[in-house]
């Protein structure tokens, strides 16, 4: 199985003051790490305003930022804990908008390669006990915990 | 089992959209069809669209330009709220056209 969580993409309190900064500073962090190319933010802001990522799931409301595979070096999927919640519009709906409590940020370089890790994003979005784990999280131990074993 | 096609949309036409062909091909699969899946972006639907053979547009994301082809709204697939809704939309689209 490919990896897919590092530490350096588990952020237990990101302060952020709105959707684009979440973006930029945790997109940051991909960059950083080579998991993503240098026009990975940027697309990744143009796409969150054209087709916003927040979702209202049972329990928790998140955003899942991501862009196309020619921004992407390799696949990896980053969880980011809102330090408090930031207004994200939620997908296939403009009208509507969400808290989002928690960032769950996907470098996707090709989603046939990457079903599994597809898979198991999708997983926790509908899997209540996952969420409730996330939620409680309260320190990098704990993410990191979650994220191996609900996305590793 | 009735071979169907199903183009997913969303706004990357790639990742969301992924998500939701892959729950689509298996839960369909439980009611009998065989679906063939292609993923756009709202943008590109009407090129992906000109391959021909499509049954039903399934969106995460709004594609408010008319193609002929019924359109049905796969958000419960990624929420997880309201997959059975989405399924029973796609077939009762499917039964329409091919019967039951």
């Amino acid at each position: 199985m490919t990896k897919t969580v590092y530490q350096e993409l588990i952020v237990p309190e990101l302060d952020a003051g709105d959707a684009g900064d979440a973006i930029r500073q945790f997109g940051a962090r991909f960059l950083a790490g080579g998991f993503v190319r240098d026009t990975f933010v940027a697309a990744v802001l143009e796409r969150e305003e054209k087709y916003p990522t927040g979702l209202q799931l049972d329990g928790m409301a998140l955003a899942m930022p991501h862009t196309s595979g020619e921004h992407v070096r390799r696949p990896a999927v980053g969880v980011a804990k809102l330090k408090k919640p930031v207004i994200f519009g939620h997908m296939g709906d403009e009208e509507t908008k969400v808290e989002a409590e928690m960032l769950l940020m996907m470098a996707i370089q090709d989603p046939d390669a990457q079903v599994d890790l597809l898979r198991k994003v999708m997983g926790v979005f509908t899997n209540q006990e996952a969420l409730a784990e996330f939620k409680a999280a309260g320190d990098f131990e704990a993410l990191y915990a979650a994220a191996t074993k609900y996305l590793g | 089992m009735k071979n169907v096609k199903i183009l997913c949309v969303c706004g990357s036409g790639a990742v969301s959209s992924s998500m939701v062909a892959l729950k689509i091909r298996e839960m369909l699969r439980d009611r009998g069809y065989n679906a063939a899946t292609m993923e756009s972006s709202p943008t590109s639907a009407e090129s992906v669209l000109a391959s021909g053979g499509f049954d039903a547009i399934a969106c995460v994301s709004p594609v408010y330009a008319d193609f002929g082809i019924p359109k049905i709204s796969a958000l419960g697939m990624l929420t997880g709220m309201g997959e059975e809704q989405v399924i029973n939309d796609l077939v009762k689209v499917l039964e329409e056209k091919y019967g039951k």
